[in-house]
């Protein structure tokens, strides 16, 4: 009787603790998820404000540090704090930074946030910018290395393939055919009569209307040390692939006129050859 | 005034510039197994470790846990000797091949400097002008004869006809 007793009674303490450690286990989820809408929409609040101006970040803190709201919430503004005066210290990814809790620098920021008055707004429009000027730093330090990355990636692939340079399409094929073939044609027949460069500008207008009925190829946009210095300089990847477009087909025609040029003057030397070998 | 093959010596050069840029890294590759050292050292390294791989297979952890021991601690260092004579090794062929490649852009540029100055005032070639007018100035740079292709132009052409085809055939 007295065993079982025992065995009841140290059952109902392991329930009790289960219950207490269940509840203490609850309240800790419940937290979290709380936690984790507020991290998102900071998360997002702050990538918005790398795309535009600079004035979202202002309110934003403005308003958090009004808020009068249960320790969860406030909890994620503490981070918040902390996040951006540990952020020129550490190099972590900025997911890893805004999950990361530090209690010691919960505490300071919670002191912070308490005893700042909510009339006091010169303060907080001084404090935001130097902040705003690092979290700006950090994103274009992030996408340096990013970049970095993408470009070691690259010289590796290109070193393990070997195939650094682009292939011969049909249609260029057909351009520097069209050149040579143009070229001969109008040594023999035309050059007597007008310049030679009129010709190939006439094929270079006829090309421009072929190229629609050629089999398109995608030409992967490498990432260069150019490109990825323009990228960081701030100049939008849009304008960047429109120029190394243009690029690409203005070097088209000097490759074609390079190769009209050089096959007129190879015409040239040949039948001056023949005529004084004839002679 | 030009001579009859100054375009051809031109081309040559060009070309011989460019075949000899596309075999920069055999020729590298050559050169860096040519002054390597202790090849055969890392050869013998390499079927030793193997050897002792396949003789750690035989060997059961539970019964023979010492010899175990033993025979994975020799493996471990001499794989940790072979990991620094490979990267000594891949130092030295990158050293070889920067090498091979600024002693080559050295001559490169040289032969090109010597060319551009040998044919400074020499066209390479004569054309009658009206056939490459309105460009006829820029295409005699720096000749400045009527009607004349110039040396830069010829250059200029040559090198990227050339890598063209080298391109196309590779």
């Amino acid at each position: 009787m007295e065993l079982n007793e025992e065995i009841e009674s140290s059952e109902q303490q392991e329930k009790r603790a289960r219950s207490a450690a269940q509840r203490r286990a609850e309240i800790r989820r419940r937290k979290l998820m709380l936690n984790s809408e507020d991290r998102m929409k900071k998360i997002v609040g702050f990538s918005d404000t790398d795309a535009s101006t600079g004035g979202v970040v202002e309110p934003r803190l403005y308003l958090d540090l009004d808020r009068n709201e249960p320790w969860s919430s406030t909890a994620s503004q503490k981070r918040l704090l902390p996040h951006v005066s540990e952020v020129a210290v550490s190099n972590t990814d900025p997911s890893e930074r805004v999950d990361s809790d530090d209690a010691a620098g919960e505490e300071e920021a919670s002191r912070g946030v308490r005893q700042r008055p909510r009339g006091e707004l010169s303060g907080e429009e001084h404090s935001p910018s130097p902040r705003r000027g690092l979290q700006k730093y950090l994103c274009r330090f992030d996408d340096a290395m990013k970049l970095r990355g993408q470009l070691a990636n690259e010289k590796a692939a290109q070193e393990e393939s070997s195939a650094d340079v682009e292939e011969l399409d049909s249609f260029r094929f057909f351009r520097l055919a069209g050149s040579v073939g143009l070229a001969v044609f109008v040594r023999i027949f035309v050059c007597q009569y007008l310049s030679i460069f009129a010709p190939f500008l006439t094929l270079e207008l006829g090309y421009m209307g072929l190229h629609k009925y050629f089999p398109k190829v995608e030409k992967k946009t490498k990432t260069t040390m150019l490109t990825a210095a323009l990228l960081l300089s701030g100049i939008p990847a849009e304008v960047i692939n429109r120029s190394m477009d243009t690029y690409r087909k203005m070097s088209d025609v000097f490759s074609d006129l390079c190769v009209y040029f050089f096959t007129f003057i190879m015409c040239h030397e040949v039948l001056l050859l023949f005529g004084s070998e004839t002679v | 005034m030009a001579t009859g093959f100054n375009w051809f010596l031109v081309l040559s050069a060009v070309f011989l510039c460019n075949l000899v840029k596309s075999l920069l890294p055999s020729i590298s590759s050559c050169l860096s197994k040519l002054f390597q050292k202790d090849a055969e050292q890392e050869t013998g390294m390499r079927m030793e470790i193997q050897n002792m791989r396949m003789e750690l297979s035989t060997v059961n952890m539970m019964d023979e846990f010492a010899r175990y021991a033993r025979l994975e601690r020799k493996i471990n260092k001499m794989t940790d000797q072979l990991k620094t004579l490979v990267k000594s090794r891949t130092a030295q062929q990158a050293k070889m091949k920067w090498i091979v490649n600024i002693a080559f852009y050295i001559l490169q540029a040289a032969l090109m400097i010597s060319l551009i100055l040998k044919y400074y005032a020499d066209p390479v070639t004569v054309v009658p002008s009206k056939w490459i007018s309105p460009l006829e100035k820029l295409v005699a740079f720096p000749s400045g004869v009527t009607g004349g292709v110039g040396i830069t132009c010829w250059l200029v052409v040559c090198n990227k006809v050339v890598a063209i085809g080298l391109h196309a055939v590779s």
